[in-house]
């Protein structure tokens, strides 16, 4: 009985894919925020600047980082009311395994409710685009979402055991990914304006990157201390 | 160097403290194969941090901790393979079905023929007809009847339980009963309890513990319950 580290991460990643299905909790959460928060932006901004395209990005990012927050908030929550994370961390899982079977989940969940709402937004906000852009967007969106996932796995281990989590994980969570939001904005604008600045969009891209590099390896170096007590 | 007959449970002066209050304040403990061992203690003794830091899951401030041989925390991950935890709840997923959260829990144990386990321990437990029901529809009795073939699932070595009756419907206390009492013969138990008769009949050792400390402790064998009542009283007094 040697349980493989692979077996680990598949169970532990249907668990929160069937949990989601089942509940709907956290997509719902998040697309539903973020729609709203789209419409707003609409009103407020797009109704007085007439052309939005030159900021599209950043209106799109904005609204998918706070959305995201309202998802990572959910992340240890079934465990944590339904009181099964001691039996989660009893077994012999190692702790890296737990993080990127939650920073899958979350990546996927986002997935899911920017499929819905970065087509609204450009519709919104942008005068006319390619399907060439479309496809340099999911990338975007693809980078970016693994620094969220990443982040959002950590920091949420971290506010577990918080009694003011609620309060704690927002206040980490969106300084931290400030650089995410500029250069995922970034990205998006000069997707959105491609083929003509797509040494823009690579800079922003690799920036991205190495952003996700970074921030796995300080989740590789700490993930085992923040669940072990 | 892990050796394979060490005891199950071998502490020497276990510390762990809560903004500044020692909640367990230079425990030794030892469980050998085959041996049962209950902790009693009035609120806020240090039972449950003495039996989470057993469990693996808070760390101790000082004193040595191994478990089957296994030095802790170095060494946990070999340990909790052998690890069986049930506390008050039965820690499953209320929105899983039962086949579900057991299918997850024989996964991440590494249960090599999980289907037939899981077939067994729901039997077992007389959960089958409800195997593909989400546990949020099942009664607390049920759901702690889960949490037995959880906890049994991976056939551990060290049972660690922590007021394991709360909840429990009378099939449930049966099977937790028949469970302690066919403890094997390299198989143990930890456990917590404020019952102080389950603590006579289901142990073979008590530890009576009061604030953080080891107050006393003494074989079950030929000590009765008025008598062992009447000690506990003065203990904790």
């Amino acid at each position: 009985m040697n349980p493989s580290a692979r077996r680990q991460y598949a169970a532990l990643l249907r668990k929160d894919l069937r949990l989601e299905y089942r509940t709907r909790e956290t997509i719902v959460a998040m697309g539903l925020f973020s729609l709203v928060v789209t419409i707003l932006f609409e009103f407020t901004v797009g109704e007085r600047i007439g052309n939005t395209s030159a900021i599209a990005g950043g209106i799109i990012w904005a609204t998918l980082t706070l959305g995201a927050v309202l998802g990572v908030g959910r992340t240890w929550v079934p465990e944590r009311e339904q009181r099964v994370l001691d039996a989660i961390l009893i077994a012999p899982v190692p702790r890296l395994v737990m993080m990127m079977a939650r920073t899958t989940a979350l990546v996927l969940f986002l997935l899911g409710v920017q499929v819905v709402v970065v087509p609204l937004a450009i519709v919104f906000f942008v005068n006319g685009t390619s399907p060439a852009s479309l496809v340099l967007i999911a990338g975007v969106c693809i980078l970016a979402d693994v620094c969220i996932g990443i982040m959002g796995a950590l920091l949420s281990s971290m506010s577990v055991f918080s009694r003011t989590r609620e309060l704690v994980l927002p206040v980490l969570l969106l300084p931290s990914l400030i650089p995410v939001v500029i250069a995922a904005g970034g990205a998006t604008d000069a997707a959105l304006s491609a083929p003509r600045q797509m040494a823009e969009y690579r800079g922003y891209c690799l920036f991205l990157a190495v952003y996700a590099v970074i921030f796995a390896l300080v989740a590789y170096a700490t993930f085992d201390y923040i669940l072990d007590d | 160097m892990r050796h394979p007959d060490a005891p199950l449970v071998d502490a020497s002066g276990l510390v762990r403290g809560f903004g500044g209050r020692r909640a367990v304040d230079g425990v030794d403990l030892q469980v050998a194969p085959g041996e049962r061992v209950a902790v009693v203690g009035p609120n806020g003794a240090g039972k449950t941090t003495l039996l989470r830091i057993a469990a693996t899951l808070l760390r101790r401030e000082a004193g040595t901790l191994s478990l089957l041989g296994w030095e802790i925390p170095d060494q946990a991950q070999q340990a909790r393979r052998h690890l069986g935890y049930l506390g008050h709840d039965p820690m499953v997923y209320l929105d899983l079905t039962a086949q579900q959260n057991l299918e997850l829990f024989a996964d991440l144990y590494g249960i090599d023929d999980a289907s037939e386990c899981i077939t067994a321990a729901l039997s077992r437990v007389g959960l089958l007809a409800r195997s593909h029901d989400a546990v949020r529809t099942f009664s607390r009795g049920m759901g702690q009847r889960l949490g037995i073939a959880r906890l049994t699932l991976h056939a551990p070595r060290l049972l660690l339980l922590d007021e394991p009756y709360t909840g429990l419907d009378s099939r449930g206390a049966r099977l937790l009963d028949d469970l302690v009492a066919d403890v094997g013969a390299d198989r143990g138990i930890l456990m917590v309890t404020h019952e102080l008769d389950r603590a006579l009949t289901g142990a073979d050792r008590v530890m009576v513990m009061h604030r953080g400390r080891v107050a006393a402790e003494f074989p079950t064998a030929g000590t009765d319950l008025p008598e062992f009542r009447k000690r506990y009283a003065e203990l904790t007094a």
